[in-house]
């Protein structure tokens, strides 16, 4: 239960945060940048997207659909080892896009974004939960 | 009330609404047990449908507040629904953590009362 309520209090976070990106682009306006001046270099640059789509789209979605497997099971529902087998492999393909996007603010474009930072440590944090414990068990 | 003050204030309370009402999803009928006798009397359904549709009301409440979508509205009914619960509880050794939330959701409420929005754009 423990390892579940982290996991879904992290994915709240990244929708949370997510979800303000998403409302800021939508209406054209500058995010703020809690920490530092970088984060619309970040964010406007050639790496927010992926696909042909932006990554803070691409982040609601993750934490979407990782906060209803959480809640899917808690509650109980559905096939608890392939929800707990997928949640899985979608944190740990997200950690190594994190570890990627990470070394592109370093290295690349020399600039730090508060939000992806936070969101990098968000998903590092859901990792190291599913990594310690199993998820499949209450 | 300070602009980042309130995001955290907002985003803390809306893992707690979504995380309860997921909670009572879990095992509705457990929780009836905080409803008081005379309460259970004059509901007009079960009360493990009652606290369903708590749980329901958590969810859609706590999910307004996370992607801060008609917050004052949210943290209105947040605030009236604590208080609520508090009527219809009363107030232990557990219940009395909800003072604190009703504060905070009575916080957000006039913070955004429509008269006074200028404290809230991240």
């Amino acid at each position: 239960m423990t390892a579940l309520a982290i996991l879904f209090t992290m994915a709240s976070l990244g929708l949370s945060e997510t979800a303000y990106l998403i409302r800021k682009r939508k209406a054209s306006e500058l995010p703020v940048c809690p920490i530092g001046e970088d984060c619309v270099v970040v964010l406007n640059s050639r790496y927010n997207k992926f696909l042909g789509v932006h990554n803070e789209y691409l982040g609601f979605v993750f934490y979407a659909v990782v906060s209803l497997i959480a809640v899917l099971l808690v509650v109980g529902v559905g096939p608890r080892d392939l929800m707990a087998y997928f949640a899985k492999i979608m944190i740990f393909g997200a950690s190594f896009a994190s570890l990627f996007l990470l070394y592109i603010q370093w290295r690349v474009l020399k600039a730090w974004c508060f939000w992806c930072v936070m969101s990098a440590v968000t998903i590092f944090v859901m990792a190291s939960v599913v990594l310690t414990s199993n998820i499949t068990i209450l | 009330m300070n602009n980042y003050a309130f995001h955290v204030l907002r985003v803390g309370m809306a893992i707690t609404f979504l995380w309860v009402g997921v909670l009572i999803f879990q095992s509705p009928e457990a929780w009836t047990g905080f409803i008081k006798p005379w309460v259970a009397d004059i509901l007009i359904t079960t009360p493990e449908k009652a606290m369903i549709g708590t749980a329901i009301f958590d969810i859609i409440v706590g999910f307004l507040l996370l992607i801060d979508f008609w917050t004052f509205w949210a943290s209105f009914f947040a605030a009236l629904h604590l208080a609520l619960v508090l009527l219809v509880s009363g107030i232990d050794a557990i219940t009395v953590r909800d003072i604190g939330l009703l504060a905070g959701a009575l916080a957000m409420a006039v913070n955004l009362w429509p008269e006074n929005k200028n404290t809230r754009s991240l």
